[in-house]
């Protein structure tokens, strides 16, 4: 089903006090949703897997009413290039780009940056004769675009192209720009961390953001450890894998993991990685993958 | 007149792409593809525990992350003679069917579909090169674009009963399953896929054989060789005999003559890659990746894999050939039904699977991966055969080596001179062989050579994932500016899918 504006202002209204809004920006969020298209939004992929976009399509408000990526689309921002999801090919898509480019836009970004070789293990379209780096595209819009975000660890941080020996270089955005991003790391992020920062953009409101630029909300402070809040804090340790227990003895990055995954849980509240016994791999740290590897300690 | 147009980027699909295709008197001639992003996890993977690599090997795609898994902790199986509980067996089974579903309805609604019906008007789906619009503007395909959002996310809520998470899971380990199936996980996993069934067989496949009707050309449109290979997938007992969708292969588009699998003729070409050609039709258990740049003739970082020197189609419709579950012909149409017939025949299959496991069995047993040795990991991604190869010594991963779907249907030609009418239709290795893809390609009609949109539904039929093909670069009109440091560089990682 396909909300209307207005039942997602009901939405962020419930919801406020999670997504940091307050009564003003509330307001503003209206007169932002009463525009008709919603601001326009350059989705760019780097070094990436597309899991990102995958998990935004996850996307499911927690309260009434049901808003999905369906809804995000159609209601809320106009999504002129994203070279999995657009209709356009070719030079019609570049040339969508282009014109999205000259205009007011907010930049982002899935996937690392490399660097290496001129940035030429990743190019994104064909202009003028020639192949566009991943490197040129986001140095070109970064420092025109409203706001930049960095969807996932691997803009967000370099991520897993980025793991030793980084064979291409790469970068977070923020690294290969030089210019400020908004982190919402996760591999992959959760599509409501990434629908929460867009509502308080859409509000005129800049997220407060933690020590590597994430929103805070979603990340900061000892009630967003991921030990601290996990329901088998204090259960005995499993033995083995197959076992339900606490997987500190298996390798569980919990302890050292900022992230609400065991309170907001994953899939539209279905489950979340140590839920299955699988232990928290540490997704959402700028460390990730090097500081946490081997992920399992037996 | 030839036009030459280059299509960059080729979008809906996962990654990036380009692809330069030759069209004159209104057909495709000549087709080359290209993938545009590298990344080097092979490289990566080198020197870790084996363990980390189905943590690792789940990031090369997002689409596909649970293949992966499954491939990769099915080699380190392999390594070290792990024998898996029926229910770890079973769990791995519905979670990577759950992805199976996801991909399919994601493939179709949203990469596919709007090559032959109008999105709505505006973006991201509009603009669109919209030069042969069959359907009416109010067709319920486009109007279930809103059902199949729901449809792809509950296949993935699905997976994540078992899997904890999605689009990556790490309940894949070697040995077995991590999570411990409980009444209510059974509830849960049942009920979404009645849903989903429903879903599949009254709204997905009506919409595919719809589809047939308004572009029955594309019977005939992207037909390519006729080889098929799969390596098969879903396990139905513990030695893996049997199998939902068997391993086996078809040449030359001959049915009844399923032939089986020598993993022993695989190989890996690279007479137009760039790559040294002493590395030329290695096996990928000795792979070796020696990068050679420039290169006559070479226009791709993709190897070719071929099968006994050959040329073969993985997929949807190459598994269900392969199986004697399809029974149309080869081509964009058939390509996606025998997809859509999938979906359905494995929906069923899962419903059956999910009454076998046994509450309170072993999912896991406990065993400690071999430090030294070699293993094989066959599998199928939704989008065609998987294969991980790894190797250890004193506990850690020396090689690790990976043959992709796209990676066999994508793969640029090889052998003979880079002339005009060389192309051997026969592809039986003699002269120059086109790439699975490019083959196909050759023949499609264009009416609009500025807006080759034909072009785009026989390329979106194979459900690329460059993500995980990996590496062609630009072809030698322009040439990207690579040095003798690159080459260097990457001597060591350069993934050959």
């Amino acid at each position: 089903m396909i909300i209307s504006r207005r039942q997602f202002l009901t939405y962020c209204t419930a919801s406020a006090a999670l997504l940091g809004l307050d009564w003003s920006g509330l307001k503003s969020l209206e007169k932002a949703l009463a525009a008709t298209n919603g601001p326009t939004v350059i989705w760019l992929s780097g070094t990436a897997c597309t899991g990102c976009t995958v998990s935004l399509a996850n996307r499911v408000a927690a309260v009434d009413p049901v808003t999905d990526v369906g809804d995000l689309l159609i209601n809320h921002i106009n999504l002129v290039y994203h070279s999995t999801l657009m209709g356009a090919a070719g030079d019609q898509a570049v040339s969508s780009l282009k014109t999205a480019a000259a205009g007011s836009f907010v930049l982002v970004v899935e996937g690392g940056i490399p660097t290496a070789f001129g940035g030429n293990t990743c190019t994104l379209y064909y202009d003028r004769g020639k192949a566009v780096t991943a490197l040129d595209a986001v140095n070109s819009l970064a420092s025109r675009s409203l706001a930049n975000l960095a969807v996932g660890t691997c803009a967000s941080f370099g991520g897993m192209a980025s793991a030793s020996p980084n064979p291409t270089g790469v970068k977070s955005l923020a690294a290969a720009t030089g210019k400020p991003a908004i982190n919402i790391p996760g591999c992959p992020t959760h599509p409501d961390w990434v629908v929460g920062t867009i509502a308080l953009l859409l509000a005129g409101q800049v997220p407060a953001l933690d020590a590597h630029g994430r929103p805070a909300v979603f990340f900061e402070g000892p009630g967003r450890n991921v030990h601290e809040q996990c329901p088998r804090n204090g259960m005995t340790e499993a033995a083995t894998f197959g076992q339900v227990g606490c997987l500190r003895g298996l390798g569980c990055h919990g302890p050292e993991t900022q992230a609400e995954c065991p309170s907001r849980q994953w899939n539209n509240n279905t489950n979340w990685c140590v839920g299955a016994n699988s232990v928290c791999l540490g997704c959402t740290e700028s460390g990730f993958p090097d500081a946490f590897s081997p992920f399992y300690s037996r | 007149m030839a036009t030459i147009k280059i299509i960059d980027p080729v979008t809906r699909i996962e990654g990036h792409m380009s692809v330069e295709v030759t069209i004159d008197r209104k057909r495709v001639t000549d087709a080359r593809c290209t993938g545009t992003m590298f990344r080097g996890f092979e490289t990566i993977l080198n020197g870790r525990q084996p363990t980390d690599a189905p943590v690792i090997t789940q990031r090369i795609c997002g689409v596909c992350p649970i293949a992966h898994g499954m491939a990769s902790v099915s080699a380190l199986d392999s390594l070290s003679g792990f024998k898996i509980p029926d229910n770890g067996r079973i769990l791995r089974n519905l979670t990577l069917g759950a992805n199976f579903i996801q991909s399919h309805i994601l493939h179709f609604y949203f990469l596919a579909a709007p090559d032959f019906v109008a999105g709505p008007a505006m973006a991201p789906w509009t603009p669109a090169w919209d030069g042969d619009v069959r359907l009416p503007a109010n067709d319920s395909i486009a109007s279930h674009l809103v059902p199949a959002i729901e449809a792809r996310r509950r296949a993935h809520e699905m997976g994540a009963v078992f899997g904890g998470r999605m689009p990556t899971a790490h309940s894949f380990i070697p040995g077995g399953f991590t999570a411990v199936p409980t009444q209510t996980d059974l509830d849960k996993f049942r009920s979404q896929l009645g849903w989903l069934l429903d879903f599949i067989t009254n709204t997905y496949v009506p919409d595919v054989q719809k589809l047939r009707s308004f572009y029955s050309d594309y019977l005939s449109i992207g037909t390519g060789y006729g080889n098929l290979m799969a390596f098969g997938v879903f396990d139905l007992d513990a030695s893996g005999s049997r199998k939902l969708f068997r391993r086996g292969l078809v040449e030359g588009g001959r049915k009844g003559a399923t032939g089986s699998l020598n993993l022993s003729r695989i190989t890996e070409s690279v007479t137009n890659s760039w790559y040294d050609d002493r590395t030329n039709n290695l096996s990928p258990a000795k792979g070796k990746t020696v990068p050679l740049y420039p290169k006559k003739d070479a226009y791709s970082w993709l190897k070719a894999p071929r099968y006994n020197g050959k040329p073969f189609e993985v997929g949807p419709l190459a598994r269900m050939w392969v199986n004697g579950d399809y029974q149309g012909g080869i081509s964009v149409l058939d390509r996606h039904l025998a997809r859509a017939l999938e979906t359905q025949k494995l929906a069923r299959a899962m419903q059956g699977w999910l009454e076998q496991l046994n509450l309170g069995a072993p999912v896991y047993s406990e065993q400690r991966v071999r430090t030294a040795g070699s293993g094989v990991g066959l599998t199928e991604a939704a989008r065609g055969a998987l294969g991980h190869w790894v190797s250890t010594s004193g506990g850690k991963i020396t090689n690790y080596q990976i043959i992709t779907p796209t990676c066999w249907n994508a793969s640029p030609r090889v052998g003979g001179s880079d002339g005009e009418d060389d192309d051997d239709d026969r592809g039986d290795g003699s002269r120059q062989t086109l790439g699975p893809m490019e083959r196909a390609l050759v023949g499609t009609p264009v009416q609009d050579p500025a807006k080759p949109i034909e072009v785009l539904r026989v390329i979106h039929s194979f459900d690329p994932c460059l993500s995980c093909a990996v590496h062609i670069m630009r072809p030698k009109r322009a040439p990207m500016v690579l040095n003798a440091g690159m080459a260097t560089g990457l001597g060591v990682g350069v993934p050959r899918c």
